[in-house]
């Protein structure tokens, strides 16, 4: 278990967060497996951006729908809650979220507090090795089940890749002001076939606007 | 639009589809004056590269006029002439920082499939596949350019269209490959391969002091434009010829300083090696025909460097890396860092060093494109190079 998110964060606080959750006592941790009906995902990203900067952005839950995918909104209702709404065709989900951990500049975490969506995570923004940006990593936890159904059959894309997904998406916002797309571009005919990969290669999840 | 469109294994269309739409704050539109077909896009053709989808446009050698530029483009203007790089670089990541712009982790919007396949995404590219990106290409009358606030290179002398339209890609990536083969003057340099990218990178294989190269291809015309840029050409198809012998006889034996693989993963072999290739490639158990990097390998001078701008896409078998090991060479290879080059390149065009044009043997409209690509794969017609102009109609 990586000590950057306690593995029961519904039961037990969170401990101090290591590096990034990446290395403890200078050995390389690796990323919890998935087991008695969790699923963990495990990423990260350099960003040419400084972490307080960074920081702002992630923490800014209100701008989520502009990089997470098929998040439509994000309310704040509280000092650390806000209520989340989740849009893929035309089903909803919605859960409220929580943040257990704020540390400007370095560390938020969060979990669910009802709702249809059952997660916890936390992200650590720190200085990469050598001065050349800011690795970001992100650790999130699902419970398996309705969720993962929920998010397979909703987001069109495994759940763990969304998280992945979502971290390059605000990488890209943060070093460029835009997130590539190449939806809605011209071509020809695509065929049966065509039409179904469009799917597999996750070309059916929209891309989030961005700074559009 | 029109626009010519990938629609399977050996079959391409030219179609009427909607014109291109500004997408994001970076992008412009341009209206395309001249685009051409590259070596490369031959790959596409005969299915050697996953994830192209029946509709895909193609090209991604383009150049023409400034349509409609995006919010956030303030270096262009509507009525610039830009010639486009094929690959996309947002300016701002760690790599472009580095100027390693084809490595750019921005610019692929579907950079998970290349990470499955690759380990990490390399950058967008036009019109190359879905797993490299899935944007539209350029064989058409319009594109869309993300970050056209970073890779287009304009065009402020009057210079004609096909002097220019190659720093698009064929001219940079010979001359990457000239510099990756990291020439030191009085150097002999090895090229496999004639086409565009071979007959560049024997060019800029002289500018950079290359004192004997090599030529090697099968095809008379290409290789008489060889010779005309000074090198010495061997035709591998003639049944008393050994590339290996004939590369000692013009070393004194000792082998070429550098090599240069423009020819990549569909390479054709006249011995035993190229039938070993097909059958391998027919059983999936291999993806590439690496002949000739297999003998450039084996070619090389002791401490050599083997520059490699020819494509490879996947699995390759039978490579002798214990001789690349031996003899401890150097491998440089990779798409082209098309930023670096573009500018300084056109300082050349346009002081008269070089004209690219000289390897066009085709001129041709959008519908006769479907067409071209057959004629070209099967090397016939003694095609060079293919320049399709997109607003031209084909006489009846």
């Amino acid at each position: 278990m990586s000590p950057a998110l306690n593995e029961k964060p519904f039961a037990e606080e969170l401990p101090a967060a290591s590096a990034a959750g990446v290395i403890l006592d200078g050995r390389y941790l690796p990323p919890p497996e998935d087991k008695d009906g969790k699923l963990w995902v495990r990423t990260s990203a350099l960003v040419q951006a400084d972490a307080q900067e960074l920081y702002a952005m992630w923490h800014d839950v209100e701008a989520a729908p502009a990089w997470q995918e098929q998040i439509s909104q994000v309310v704040t209702t509280g000092e650390r809650i806000s209520h989340w709404t989740m849009q893929s065709d035309e089903k909803t989900i919605e859960w409220d979220s929580e943040i257990l951990a704020d540390e400007p500049g370095r560390r938020i975490a969060w979990r669910s507090i009802g709702g249809e969506s059952d997660n916890a995570g936390e992200v650590i923004f720190e200085e990469a090795p050598g001065g050349r940006g800011t690795i970001v990593t992100v650790l999130q936890e699902f419970r398996m089940g309705k969720l993962t159904s929920a998010w397979e059959t909703f987001v069109g894309r495994n759940p763990k890749q969304a998280v992945i997904e979502n971290l390059r998406h605000f990488k890209a916002l943060a070093e460029t002001g835009e997130i590539p797309r190449a939806k809605h571009q011209p071509h020809g005919d695509r065929g049966v076939i065509g039409k179904m990969k469009a799917s597999t290669y996750g070309e059916k999840v929209p891309i989030p606007s961005g700074s559009n | 639009m029109k626009a010519v469109c990938w629609m399977g294994k050996s079959k391409v269309e030219t179609l009427t589809v909607e014109d291109p739409q500004l997408l994001n704050p970076h992008d412009a539109i341009i209206k395309i004056t001249r685009t051409a077909i590259c070596g490369s896009d031959l790959h596409l053709y005969d299915g050697f590269i996953p994830t192209m989808e029946s509709g895909d446009i193609l090209g991604h050698e383009f150049m023409g006029i400034v349509e409609e530029a995006g919010k956030e483009v303030t270096n262009l203007r509507r009525g610039d002439r830009v010639v486009v790089p094929f690959t996309i670089a947002c300016g701002n990541c760690l790599f472009c920082k580095k100027k390693i712009w084809a490595a750019c982790d921005n610019s692929n919007p579907n950079a998970h499939l290349m990470e499955a396949a690759y380990g990490y995404s390399g950058s967008g590219l036009f019109g190359y596949s879905h797993m490299m990106g899935g944007y539209a290409g350029g064989q058409a009358q319009y594109a869309r350019v993300p970050f056209a606030n970073v890779g287009p290179l304009k065009i402020e002398n009057d210079l004609p269209d096909e002097k220019v339209l190659f720093l698009s890609d064929i001219f940079p990536t010979g001359y990457m490959a000239a510099e990756n083969a990291q020439i030191q003057p009085g150097d002999t340099v090895a090229v496999w391969g004639c086409g565009p990218v071979g007959q560049f990178a024997i060019a800029s294989a002289f500018m950079l002091g290359a004192a004997r190269v090599i030529a090697i291809d099968r095809l008379p015309e290409r290789l008489e434009m060889a010779r005309s840029l000074g090198a010495i050409t061997v035709d591998y198809s003639e049944e008393d010829v050994s590339v290996l012998t004939a590369l000692k006889d013009l070393t004194g034996g000792i082998g070429p300083d550098a090599c240069i693989d423009a020819v990549g993963l569909e390479a054709h072999s006249a011995q035993l090696q190229g039938t070993y290739d097909k059958i391998k490639v027919a059983l999936l158990m291999e993806t590439d025909r690496p002949s000739v990097l297999r003998q450039a390998i084996q070619a090389i001078r002791k401490g050599g460097t083997l520059s490699v701008p020819g494509v490879y896409g996947g699995l390759l078998d039978k490579v002798p890396f214990g001789a690349a090991f031996g003899k401890g060479i150097t491998m440089k290879m990779g798409q082209t860092n098309m930023h670096n080059y573009m500018k300084p390149l056109l300082e050349r065009i346009e002081n008269g060093q070089i004209d690219p044009s000289y390897i066009i043997s085709h001129r041709i409209t959008l519908d006769q494109a479907p067409e071209m690509y057959k004629v070209w794969r099967d090397k016939k017609e003694n095609v060079t190079k293919i320049v399709i102009d997109p607003w031209a109609e084909t006489a009846a």
